[in-house]
């Protein structure tokens, strides 16, 4: 069968080399606010922001550090070509597996998110938002994953 | 009468580890002749997956039998 939509199985391990470094630097810029000062360069926001926390003007080159939004991109890429590289022996009934994977995913993070919108509020649902932006590639990739490798088990022990 | 016969044969059912047993064929060797992975053999013989029809022509041409020696419908638990 023809999977259509899917990339190359050689992008797979890029993908993972790429989506871990970003969830180590995701995770420590969120828990403990480190920033690459090398990453201090120049930005040229489309949307301004005249809150009193900080000023940013639109369309005006202002300085930022961009460690946060480098490891934003390294998890998606990276996610989203750990999720969807095809699999060395991907088959039809390997595409039923992520079919029913990305439906489970989807099903788990919007219950995550309701949960956290009836428990989290004000800034902190902030928080949740940012980690909400990557969780449905990461239960997708999680449960993929384990049930490849059960049924992989189940074979092998025949 | 037909209609409502056929609502009783639900389950696809399969004898793929027959065929198998007597060609002296494992489930790696079967799943590399006809290009697929290990767990697609693996889930048909336990009536986890209904393979595709592609796959199900396939499968017979390995055991030189008709797609209806292999595949059948079978009565639902």
């Amino acid at each position: 069968m023809k999977s259509r939509f899917l990339f190359s199985h050689k992008y797979k391990p890029f993908g993972w080399i790429l989506f871990l470094a970003g969830l180590i630097f995701g995770v420590l810029f969120l828990i403990f606010d480190f920033e690459i000062p090398a990453l201090e360069v120049q930005v040229f926001p489309l949307f301004g922001d005249n809150g009193f926390l900080s000023g940013v003007e639109a369309f005006h080159w202002g300085g930022n550090n961009i460690t946060d939004e480098i490891a934003t991109l390294l998890i998606v890429v990276g996610g989203i070509l750990v999720a969807f590289s095809k699999t060395k022996d991907e088959d039809e009934y390997i595409s039923i597996i992520r079919m029913e994977s990305l439906i489970w995913a989807t099903y788990v993070n919007y219950i995550v998110l309701i949960i956290a919108t009836l428990l989290v509020f004000n800034l902190s649902f902030f928080n949740v938002m940012i980690v909400n932006m990557f969780t449905v590639l990461v239960f997708f990739i999680l449960r993929f994953h384990y049930v490849l490798y059960k049924s992989k088990k189940m074979a092998g022990d025949e | 009468m037909y209609c409502t016969n056929q609502k009783k044969w639900q389950v696809m059912n399969n004898n793929l580890k027959v065929e198998r047993a007597i060609q002296n064929m494992t489930q790696a060797r079967l799943a590399e002749i006809i290009g697929v992975s290990r767990q697609t053999i693996n889930a048909m013989e336990l009536n986890k997956y209904v393979p595709s029809t592609v796959l199900a022509l396939k499968i017979s041409k390995v055991f030189d039998k008709s797609v209806n020696e292999i595949f059948f419908l079978d009565k639902g638990d």
